[in-house]
């Protein structure tokens, strides 16, 4: 049996989808009290981006918002994210899992 | 003799500025003295300072001294932990005295490593908030002799004001305390350094009461992420040494009291600083006929590594 084009454009495509489910990263959004110049913020981001599985970190200093990008399996929990932040010399104030496309 | 110790007075007063100043760690920080804010545990920070002491105000117009200190001075700062820093202090100086002896205009000079001081930093107090933070950190530390204390010219020994290295083991403590907000930080310590006798020679010991004023003057309006801050920087130094003993016996021509006032400014990013400021002493009490100091320049920079 021989697939029409708009079969294997499918069938593809589904591959596609399926594989950016399977890697699709979580994101995190912490609260991070203390922070209050660009230099600080450097410590936080070292401590943060040490943890295994996290990808990309980004900080807000006029909120004091950390948002952290994780890959898809690896464990990152509020207890791993305040030892980054303290170890860093600042406090977490927050923790919250952010749904997939609202992280900013 | 009455020149020598006179310029004593002047190293002890450039020494507050090396020592006392080189003690920053590389944080966004005063410029001439230290800070309570922390480094990241595991974290190196490297601070390189310059900085120039120009004292040729003499009252003794026979003597007509002319004493220039510069010096690199090299501070590295590890987090052993949230709370407890250790920085290590070593300055490359180049010292000068230029000096009328028996009629004769004479300079006493040497250059190289002088002492190397480490500072252990505890931060006793921590309240943070969003956008702002206050921390009180009281430090202690040590001078080692590893400098030159022996140096000698045609004309013999050098002055101990003009020697690298002090000789002695000398012993430094005071408290920090920082209050950082997005717009300004201000910070406030209380310093005293004892100094000990070596070769029979025995600086006075310093006292020292600072305060500093960093205020963001650009940008005027945050923007998200993380943007480089322009501080506009003031600070006050209020340095107290005592006289320095030679054989036991107190030198009336040295020692004395001034207070600084340093504008600067620093340029912050999150990885590096560029900052410069200028120590102008605007009231010198001192005894006798202690050198005055005309000012002491700082520049320099800061690096996360």
């Amino acid at each position: 049996m021989k697939m029409t084009w708009r079969q294997t454009v499918l069938i593809v495509s589904l591959l596609l989808m399926s594989t950016a489910a399977v890697a699709a990263p979580q994101v995190y959004k912490l609260g991070v009290d203390g922070l209050a110049c660009p230099f600080c913020a450097y410590g936080v981001e070292k401590k943060l981006k040490a943890v295994k599985g996290v990808e990309k970190v980004d900080v807000d200093i006029k909120t004091g918002n950390v948002i952290v990008t994780v890959v898809e399996g690896a464990v990152f929990d509020q207890a791993t994210a305040k030892k980054a932040v303290t170890e860093a010399g600042f406090t977490l104030r927050g923790f919250e899992k952010i749904p997939q496309g609202t992280s900013k | 003799m009455t020149t020598t110790h006179g310029a004593a007075k002047v190293t002890i007063t450039s020494l507050a500025g090396l020592l006392l100043g080189a003690a920053c760690p590389a944080w966004p920080a005063p410029i001439t003295f230290n800070t309570a804010l922390p480094v990241h545990e595991g974290g190196w920070v490297l601070r390189e300072q310059f900085v120039l002491s120009k004292n040729a105000d003499d009252p003794d117009p026979a003597a007509d001294r002319n004493m220039r200190a510069s010096g690199l001075v090299s501070v590295l700062g590890y987090g052993v932990s949230r709370d407890f820093a250790l920085f290590g202090v070593l300055p490359y100086l180049d010292k000068r005295l230029d000096v009328n002896v028996a009629g004769e205009r004479v300079t006493r000079s040497d250059e190289g490593v002088g002492d190397l001081t480490v500072i252990g930093r505890y931060t006793a107090y921590t309240s943070d908030a969003p956008g702002r933070t206050f921390r009180i950190a009281p430090f202690l530390g040590v001078k080692a002799p590893t400098g030159p204390d022996d140096a000698r010219d045609d004309l013999g020994r050098l002055p101990p004001t003009v020697q690298l290295g002090a000789g002695s083991w000398d012993f430094l403590g005071g408290v920090v305390a920082t209050h950082q907000t997005l717009d300004f930080q201000v910070d406030a310590q209380l310093a005293y350094r004892a100094n000990r006798e070596a070769n029979g020679f025995r600086f006075g010991d310093v006292g020292g009461l600072d305060v500093s004023l960093q205020y963001r003057l650009w940008p005027q309006r945050l923007g998200s992420g993380i943007p480089a801050f322009l501080y506009g920087v003031l600070e006050a130094n209020l340095v107290h040494a005592r006289k320095n003993r030679l054989g036991g016996i107190r030198d009336p021509n040295s020692g004395g009291t001034t207070l600084f006032l340093s504008p600067g400014l620093q340029y912050v990013t999150r990885k590096w600083i560029l900052e410069a400021g200028v120590q102008i002493p605007v009231v010198q009490d001192l005894n006798g006929t202690a050198l005055k100091n005309d000012h002491i320049f700082n520049a320099g920079f800061r690096i996360n590594l």
